[in-house]
């Protein structure tokens, strides 16, 4: 059951590419230990043979899982801050002016992962706006089946609320569940969850005044993550707003956004008759 | 920027500071609220107090209350970091005055989100 | 207010839960792999296989008194309390380890590992101070959760063990005095 060079080695070069995270010669026990879970809930006994499996046909999915697994311990919740301070500062206003007061918001949060960033746009929509459950509804979209699950329980361990969720945020909006902390049953009527596949195509839902997108395109090809922003473009308003992670964006991919500066953040709109 | 770190295990005073060192602390030290006081008092007044609940002498929520008491104090910000961690136990921390609670055991990577959220990380840190 | 307790009033018809009631293995084995992960280090990982313990061993623990009450007890072997201590201490290890590094260190663990259990367990609870030495004797063998582990392939156990009869109760007040 030990590694092999090979997978290591590409293991090693996918990690560096898609994180520019160095893993040492060296580090294989915890390529082992990291990827073992994973391996396992897909049946397959071995690393070696996972990784091998994946190897000979990467898919976004797997690629995703296995730099995950050895570059983030957890998601924090507002270490990048940015797209969540914009959000409540320039885009929610300008949704509340512009819609009645009978319309509901629609929010995407289209790779939510273990559910941190719909919680943490419920919690803001919770705190700016009496009666916010009825007025807004946010679906939440992962790939993986277990991310899924994961959200619609909206747990999490005493390791994942220390990081960036403020203190006053974890007590008004959670309770402790033995080792772990639950998100508030109104939070969680708030968002609705299930599993999609960004690079098929889309189930119909929306349309969307906002969607976060963030830290998924860079998995993709230049061709896949234009026709994964023309798809979430169709399910969009066409005043809505796109917020990418911090380390993408649509220049250079599809000229049909336009983008807009808020603070320290930018988000993407779409272009008028593009 | 100054930091005050206030805990009566040395280890942990140890992993507290070389982590706010880190990223650009000058940081002092006090093994239990009294002689965390103690420091306060003799004029070295930090931008950011982290402090231990359960120790011996004065522990950490009475020494959030008396930081409080002292309006020359009030610009510090003070972060539990303790294991000290049901919810009736943070609210009655952020109740006293505590502005931050961080639930041990914690990441280095977590002390420092809790820090950009209260706007005292001193330098841009690479991630 | 009184508090003095003479254990009478809980005796009369009251049945305390015992702790397989309140926590699983499971549970313990999870706080502990957190903070292994979060103090010791992000690599290190505790193998959830039985060992057996050196007879030269060191505990360290803290009591929690509340509508549970009882230890968290870390017990391993002294050498290896002195590893973790290391590991703990990283690069300001001091060379050599006084006993009272050892003390502190691994007495911080109970502490971390025994706060979380608390937080797990019905409340409101006190925790105390963490003490060292020999591990206090277990006196319900029904009302104990152990886990046993291998780190860095050498054992150590962690036991939640109820304190019949009880301890002496510290009465934490509001304002957070101690008597």
């Amino acid at each position: 059951m030990t590694l092999t060079a090979t997978s290591f080695d590409w293991v090693r070069n996918l990690v560096h590419k898609e994180s520019a995270i160095v893993l040492q010669p060296g580090k294989e026990y915890l390529v082992e230990a990291r990827l073992l879970p994973i391996a396992r809930q897909l049946g397959i006994p071995d690393v070696s043979e996972f990784v091998e499996s994946v190897r000979s046909r990467p898919s976004p999915d797997s690629t995703r899982r296995i730099v995950e697994a050895l570059t983030t311990n957890e998601t924090s919740w507002f270490r990048d801050g940015d797209p969540f301070t914009a959000f409540t500062s320039t885009v929610l206003p300008a949704l509340l002016a512009a819609r009645g007061p009978n319309e509901r918001l629609q929010i995407w949060s289209a790779a939510c992962s273990s559910g941190q960033e719909p919680y943490t746009i419920a919690m803001l929509l919770e705190d700016a706006l009496p009666n916010a459950a009825s007025r807004v509804s946010i679906t939440a979209t992962d790939l993986s089946r277990e991310m899924v699950e994961r959200t619609k329980a909206g747990r999490f361990s005493q390791l994942e609320v220390n990081r960036g969720l403020p203190a006053p945020m974890l007590v008004r909006h959670f309770t402790r569940a033995g080792t772990e902390w639950e998100v508030a049953p109104n939070l969680r009527r708030m968002v609705t969850v299930s599993e999609c596949n960004l690079a098929a195509p889309l189930p119909r839902m929306g349309p969307f005044d906002v969607v976060y997108l963030r830290n998924v395109l860079i998995y993709f090809d230049l061709p896949t993550k234009r026709s994964i922003l023309s798809r979430v473009r169709s399910l969009m308003r066409p005043d809505g707003w796109l917020f990418l992670g911090a380390a993408e964006t649509t220049l250079g991919v599809d000229d049909s956004w336009e983008r807009v500066v808020i603070g320290r953040s930018s988000a993407y709109r779409p272009l008028k008759g593009a | 920027m100054r930091a005050l770190v206030i805990d009566d295990s040395r280890a942990m005073r140890r992993i507290v500071s070389s982590t706010l060192e880190n990223l650009g602390f000058e940081v002092n030290q006090a093994g239990h609220g009294g002689e965390g006081l103690d420091v306060l008092a003799g004029g070295w007044v930090p931008d950011l107090v982290t402090v231990d609940w359960n120790m011996p002498v004065m522990d950490g929520l009475q020494f959030v209350s008396a930081v409080r008491a002292n309006p020359a104090w009030r610009a510090m910000t003070i972060m539990m970091v303790t294991s000290e961690s049901e919810h009736t136990q943070i609210v009655r921390a952020l109740a006293a005055g505590a502005h931050e609670y961080v639930i041990k055991p914690f990441t280095a990577d977590a002390l420092r989100d809790k820090l950009a959220l209260l706007g005292l990380l001193p330098q841009e840190v690479a991630l | 207010m009184s508090t003095i307790d003479t254990g009478q009033r809980r005796r009369s018809g009251d049945s305390r839960p015992v702790i397989p009631e309140l926590i699983d293995e499971a549970t313990i084995r999870s706080i502990a792999e957190d903070a292994w992960i979060a103090l010791v280090g992000e690599e290190e990982i505790l193998l959830p296989i039985p060992g057996e313990l050196p007879d030269d061993v060191l505990s360290s623990w803290v009591d929690v008194v509340g509508p549970w009450t009882g230890t968290v007890v870390l017990t391993t072997g002294r050498q290896t309390a002195a590893e973790l201590t290391r590991a703990l201490l990283g690069d300001s290890a001091p060379e050599p380890l006084e006993p009272e590094d050892v003390t502190d260190a691994f007495g911080e663990i109970a502490n971390v590992v025994g706060g979380n259990v608390k937080a797990a367990l019905p409340g409101p609870s006190a925790l105390s101070l963490p003490e060292v030495g020999s591990a206090p004797a277990v006196r319900n063998p029904a009302d104990v959760c152990r886990v046993d582990v291998l780190w860095r392939g050498e054992p150590l156990t962690i036991s939640v063990q109820g304190a019949l009869p009880p301890l002496p109760v510290p009465h934490p007040h509001e304002n957070g005095e101690s008597l």
